[in-house]
């Protein structure tokens, strides 16, 4: 839509505009008189508010393209006046103001755009002349005629609002920007000296858009905050600061009804109803109401937020902490105050002043409160760019809400609701128990650091409150500063031990998820375990929320990491190997969104998954964890593949791990490593030869090591574990070539010491996996050969057809009659003699489920747990001094399998898909 | 040597008079200074009402005649109260001394309430006395009085938590007065009741239990079929648990179990298990000794672990048992201990070799050659092993020991016969019963 004609005009964005301008004015409806001179001062005109919102570049695109959007149906507005269509007419209208709201939105200004007026005006004119001309509008078809009646009503009163600017835009079209752009101030001055002259309106909130664009301005803007404030408050002033003695009671509450009564109303200014409560906070008269103000306060401040996916303004939120902090401040003041949810307190309950002794009910919850706050702070950080300084920025916040969080739990202990208390530590645990020590200690002292920064807070506050001293004066009683013990161990177990005792069961079982989080991540493996395990929270987790399920799953992941890293691989695996068979990392742990090939989501499941995104600083890194998976299922599978080389199908441990192994060798050149996957790969082929050197070289080599605490001594217990997976690799693979085989031979090949290997091939020996026995005055491997001559080889085969047929008749009559009482098929019983032959050798391997269930049927352990209560833990002080002495501790242990316990039966990883269909 | 000792661990366990001999056997081991000890005594006795014997300890801990006044004033109010619980409890002590009296009573406990309220006057209240009366005498360390008078109060008693405590009082006071018969029976009793009572919560039943183990061990390490019964306790599921949960020292002792036992257990497997597990949570030598031969088949370990065993044998109160036999004090548990873990050991090293040298074998079984072959030559004789001896280079041969590969097939088959059977007949059943029909 850019003409040519002013293209040497000037920069890009402001020509743009100017067309704009420069084409409304051509076909405007007369006044173009001038129109070069008239778009020169556009030009400078839009140059200088270019200039005077410069700060604000980031919004500059969207500016502009609100403008383009605007003038567009300017256009349409037009072309609708020549044919004279009405109907249309009147949709762009609709449209136009619609846009202005936006518009206004986006530029943050007070001040409506000369486009708009002009096409007001522009219409004005139109609709005057139509009026006018009677034959033409007999002319006209029924809607058309109908639409213009319409457009008549709504013009009328549409224009009244801006009547003034019009009058000016029509005394003086040409000079009226450069002149309003000079009297902004004063315009301001103007606008609000005009409602001066009729207090009650703004407090009935006017529907005036710009009272609302000004109110966006002084919270954003710090230097026109003073300013406007104190025209505010003269407002407001002139209503109460008349005679200080005047305001009773009654006017206050009168006026605080009135402003409540408004929100929510269309077109309530919501920054404007914060201001006016802030206001009457100052000259509310007793404390009880000053407390009710200022939940209404936080309530409005709530309101400012546009939508669920947004987040509350950063500075707004910081006041609604600092508000939150002075209701506290006010109950610790005057313990007779009770904030209540449940009961609709009396009419005149917040009369009763400072002195009266009995209770006082308030309505209020400041646990809703401080959860709605909380999830706010959640939200910005999902908003927020990770990669930018504003991120790191609003982290620094995280010390002030622990501050309120903290303070609220302690008010709520002291007056014994232990249970809202619960849920305010689980909070607190929530945004500790993700942090490492150093993490956790930085956050201690940027809590130290912010106390003078907090000082400076306190100053402003002071500053804003000089205007009116405030008849109820709340001192700070509640500290604002945060109190850490120095082991965020030590915190969690506290707030832990509230909850366990005190919570329901959904925040216990958080609470529990985040304990074993946090301990997987301090690298107690064993307590992390028996806590899942005592829990059942692998039972009971399907049947919990989304976000409690990506909770879990995120415990998991940190218990897996953690396995691996004190050098339990198989647990490590069982942990993560169900994280990685749907190949939905990324979505079960709700860092980042994965596209699946074969279902597209629908718009509302993809923002359902979006909302439930974890903010990125607590992200587990995905490429360690793949690694872990990875190696894990290595270290495992390989010696497992080389057991079984004959029947590579029979036992399989790692689905995931063969399907890339087959992808791998499929290619027809491999070229070095490049990404985690490739990096295995290449170590599982060395180690495939029993080359452990080459593989732990190739391990080592990825850059993903970086990330860990310990990283020597983790390398270090991975390289042992290489070493001696190889050696088994190399003893599978090669049995049959050998008959004997030299201990000293095999210790020079895997640099390992005598006594381990020994213990290694003891250990297969035991297990049964090598047909082989040691010769100890010669240190060697003697290697027996199974030789079957071929009659005995024939009739093994035909037995094992016999069986196979006397299954399957088995099965034929279970099918036709249904009932079981057959015993199981031979085959599945061998199987499972088999596993739990393997498993009874202690030899790390992984039993059965079928096997594991079994042991868990023999026992009826449900009589002790009470039967399967999801969470044994409510009784469970988790007292370490008491534990120690027997008493306390953890009730019922009880749990499923205790002893034979095997993570693969509870490593079940919940899937979020029913979540997201649901 | 005192890291291994559990009096510790096991003393909150166990009632302040069961502590007594436990302490008696650390002053008897010199494992800590006599001085820390009879401290620890007093501080015991100052809870009980042997203000005597604690004013004796006293005397000899600080080498005085003085007595402190307060145990002073404390023996006269144990001596005033014992009077005035006598008093409540007189109408049916002598109630009960009255050997006819005590015939008239039946089965039927109602019917004895009833006859003891109309004729003689007994009402709830001095049966009440009457458990005071026992609880004080127990206290006073008169155990066979108060075994008595608990055991008259259980037949009385119609509340069941009084019961229950009454019940632990007599199982302590048998077990202080070594009779070990009836010290099992009130355990067992005791057991059931723990078992099938509804427990308001499981974390009681669970400290329950703990108790309940911690006090057996008097019994099973005393009484002469107590090491396979230790094993039927401890072994079962829920007292595992309960083990695993709150006790994990109390493995020391199931773990000696199974290594003394004679006959090898089917559990002993998933006993391994449980070690194997909970390494990290309880760990000293008898544990860590299983664990080298069954979980790492580190055989030098091992045999450096059983050297550690024998001290820590020696210093546990219930495991280092004396018996005097003639003039010879001997631990008959230490060298039970011994001779089978050394079996376990071969037994072990047997499986996986094929030829081993002896010399080197009896190093490891701390044994010196001549007594070994013959120790070897028994076994062989009892056909506890399946070998022989090469004499002339010194090794121990195994005869291989391959699965037949026609018994295999015979395995193999051997289930099908039977298995047709049952699917013919079910066949068969089902026919019948269609033209039934």
């Amino acid at each position: 839509m850019a003409s040519k004609f002013w293209t040497q005009g000037g920069s890009d964005t402001e020509e743009e505009e100017t067309d704009i301008e420069d084409e409304i004015e051509n076909g405007g409806a007369g006044e173009t008189t001038a129109a070069a001179a008239g778009s020169r001062y556009l030009q400078t005109n839009a140059s200088d508010s270019d200039d005077s919102d410069g700060q604000k570049r980031v919004v500059r695109s969207a500016k502009d393209k609100r403008f383009e959007e605007m003038a567009s149906t300017v256009d349409q507005m037009k072309n609708a006046m020549k044919i004279n269509d009405w109907v249309s007419l009147q949709e762009s209208f609709d449209k136009i103001n619609k846009q202005l709201e936006k518009v206004m939105r986006v530029t943050e200004s007070d001040r409506v755009p000369n486009l708009y007026i002009k096409c007001l005006v522009m219409l004005e004119d139109f609709l005057a002349e139509a009026l006018a001309n009677k034959e033409a509008k007999k002319k006209m078809s029924s809607s058309n005629h109908k639409a213009l009646n319409a457009m008549k009503q709504k013009l009328k009163k549409n224009n009244k609002q801006y009547e003034e600017l019009i009058n000016k835009y029509r005394e003086n079209p040409e000079s009226e920007e450069e002149k309003f752009e000079d009297e902004d101030e004063d315009e301001d001055e103007d606008e609000s000296g005009s409602e001066l002259e009729d207090p009650s309106q703004i407090a009935a909130e006017s529907s005036d858009e710009d009272d609302e664009g000004e109110d966006v301005d002084d919270d954003d803007a710090d230097g026109a905050w003073e300013k406007k404030l104190s025209k505010k408050e003269k407002l407001m002033d002139r209503e109460f600061k008349k005679d200080p003695s005047e305001i009773t009671w009654d006017t206050v509450n009168k006026k605080f009804k009135e402003v409540v009564a408004a929100r929510g109303r269309k077109g309530t200014g919501k920054f404007e109803q914060v201001e006016q409560l802030t206001f009457l906070t100052k000259v509310a008269k007793t404390p009880a109401q000053k407390l009710e103000i200022l939940f209404s306060v936080i309530s409005a401040q709530f309101d400012v937020n546009p939508g669920l996916s947004g987040h509350m303004p950063i500075n707004v939120w910081k006041k609604c902490v600092q508000n939150m902090l002075v209701i506290l401040d006010i109950l610790v003041q005057y313990p007779n105050i009770v904030v209540d949810d449940m009961v609709e307190p009396d009419e005149n309950e917040t009369q009763k002043g400072a002195d009266y002794d009995g209770t006082i009910r308030v309505w209020g919850n400041l646990v809703a409160f401080l959860e709605r706050i909380d999830n706010e702070f959640f939200k910005s950080l999902q908003c927020i760019d990770p990669h930018t300084r504003e991120y790191v920025e609003r982290l620094r916040d995280e010390p002030l809400f622990l501050v309120l969080a903290q303070n609220v739990q302690e008010y709520l202990e002291r007056i014994g609701d232990l249970k809202s208390a619960a849920k305010v530590a689980l909070r607190r645990v929530e945004l500790v128990y993700y942090k490492p020590q150093e993490v956790y200690d930085a956050m201690r002292q940027l809590a130290v650091l912010s106390e003078d920064g907090e000082k400076d807070g306190d100053e402003t506050k002071v500053e804003e409150t000089r205007g009116t001293s405030a008849f109820v004066v709340t001192p700070e009683l509640v500290s604002r500063k945060l109190t850490f013990p120095e082991n965020s161990r030590a915190l969690m177990d506290i707030l832990v031990t509230l909850i366990y005792k005190s919570g329901d069961e959904r925040t216990k079982a958080r609470a529990m998820l985040c304990d074993i989080y946090h301990h997987a991540l301090f690298d107690e493996f064993s307590i992390a375990r028996d806590l899942l395990l005592m829990s059942h929270l692998q039972d009971t987790i399907q049947h919990m929320d989304v976000s409690t399920q990506i909770l879990f799953n995120r415990a998991m992941a940190q218990v897996g990491l953690c396995a691996f890293r004190v050098g339990l691989i198989a647990e490590g695996h069982g942990c993560l190997s169900e994280l990685y068979s749907g190949g939905r990392v990324k979505e079960l742990l709700a860092q980042g969104v994965s596209q699946s090939r074969y279902h597209e989501k629908t718009p509302e499941q993809e923002r359902l998954e979006r909302r439930r995104q974890m903010p990125y600083h607590m992200h587990i890194n995905l490429e360690l964890l793949e690694a872990v998976h990875l190696i894990c299922a290595m270290l495992l599978e390989v010696p497992n593949m080389a057991a079984n080389s004959l029947d590579a199908k029979r036992k399989v441990i790692s689905k995931t791990f063969r399907r890339l192994l087959e992808v791998s060798e499929r290619q027809p050149f491999t070229g070095p490593p490049e990404n985690v996957r490739d990096h295995v790969m290449a170590a599982t082929r060395a180690l495939c030869k029993g080359d452990f050197q080459k593989a732990f070289d190739v391990i080592n080599s990825l850059d993903v090591w970086k990330l860990l605490r310990n990283r020597e001594s983790v390398l270090e217990m991975l390289k042992a574990k290489i070493k001696e997976e190889a050696l088994r690799t190399y003893l599978f693979t090669y049995c049959s070539s050998y008959d004997t085989l030299g201990l000293d031979q095999l210790t020079k090949m895997f640099d390992l010491s005598d006594a381990q290997i020994h213990s290694i091939v003891s250990k297969m020996l035991v297990n049964e996996e090598l047909h082989a026995s040691w010769d100890q005055p010669t240190r060697c491997i003697i290697f027996h050969d199974v030789e079957y001559s071929r009659l005995q080889a024939l009739a093994f085969q035909l037995t094992e057809k016999l069986s196979i047929l006397a299954e399957s008749n088995e099965r034929a009559v279970e099918a036709r009659f249904g009932g079981g009482g057959l015993d199981l098929p031979l085959r599945r019983r061998d199987n499972q003699e088999y596993a739990a032959g393997t498993s009874g050798g202690g030899g790390g391997r992984w039993p059965d489920l079928s096997y594991n269930q079994g042991r868990q049927g023999s026992s009826g352990r449900a009589a002790y747990t009470g039967g399967g209560r999801p969470l044994a833990l409510g009784q469970a002080s988790r007292d370490r001094s008491s534990q120690s002495r027997g008493t306390g501790g953890y009730s019922g242990r009880a749990g499923s399998g205790m002893r034979g316990y095997q993570m693969d039966a509870s490593a079940r990883m919940v899937s979020l898909s029913r979540g997201v269909r649901g | 040597m005192a890291t291994y000792d559990l009096t510790p661990r096991i003393g909150p366990n166990l009632d302040r008079h069961l502590v007594f001999p436990l302490l008696e056997f650390l002053q008897e081991r010199q494992l800590y200074p006599d001085e820390q000890i009879l401290k620890a005594k007093i501080e015991l006795l100052n809870k009980t009402n042997m203000v005597d014997y604690a004013m004796d300890i006293h005397k000899s801990l600080y080498r005085t005649d003085d007595v402190p006044q307060d145990m002073v004033e404390r023996r006269v109010e144990v001596v005033a109260r014992l009077k005035a619980l006598e008093d409540a409890a007189a109408p049916l002590v002598t109630f009960l001394q009255n050997p006819n009296a005590v015939q008239e009573l039946r089965a039927d406990k109602q019917y004895n309430l009833q006859m003891l309220n109309d004729r003689y006057q007994i009402g709830p209240d001095q049966i009440e006395a009457l458990y005071q009366y026992a609880k004080f005498q127990f206290e006073c360390g008169n155990y066979s009085g108060a075994a008595d008078y608990l055991y008259q109060y259980r037949a009385l008693c119609t509340n069941s938590e009084r019961s229950l405590s009454a019940l632990w009082g007599k199982l302590a006071a048998e077990i202080l007065m070594q009779n070990w018969d009836i010290a099992l029976e009130e355990l067992n009793r005791l057991k059931e009741i723990i078992d099938s009572k509804s427990f308001s919560s499981p974390l009681n039943q669970v400290q329950s239990r703990i108790w309940l183990m911690h006090w057996s061990l008097f019994i099973f390490f005393n009484h002469d079929n107590g090491r396979t019964q230790i094993i039927d306790l401890f072994n079962q599921d829920k007292y595992l648990n309960a083990i695993q949960t709150s006790a994990p020292h109390l493995l020391r002792y199931l773990a000696t179990a199974f290594i003394v036992n004679k006959r090898r257990r089917p559990q002993f497997k998933e006993f391994i298990k449980v070690i194997q597990q909970d390494q990290c949570s309880y760990k000293d030598p008898i544990t860590e000794f299983l664990a080298c031969v069954y979980v790492n088949y580190e055989f030098d370990g091992a045999q450096k672990k059983m050297k550690e065993c024998e001290e820590v044998i020696l210093n546990d109160p219930f495991l280092g048992k004396r018996v005097e036999e003639g003039n010879f004090n001997t631990v008959p548990l230490k060298d039970e201990f011994l001779e089978n873990a050394r079996l376990f050991i071969f037994e072990t090293y047997c499986r996986i070799h094929q030829r081993i040298d002896m010399g080197v074998l009896f190093e490891k079984l701390n044994l010196n050659y001549e007594e070994g072959e013959r120790w070897i030559v028994n076994l062989i004789r009892n056909s506890k092993l399946d070998a022989k001896i090469d004499s002339k280079t010194g090794t121990v041969i195994m005869e291989p020991n391959r699965p037949n590969v026609y018994e295999q097939l015979i395995d193999h088959t051997k289930a099908l016969q039977g298995r047709t059977y049952k699917l013919v007949g079910q066949l068969l059943e089902h026919a019948q019963a269609q033209p039934a029909r």
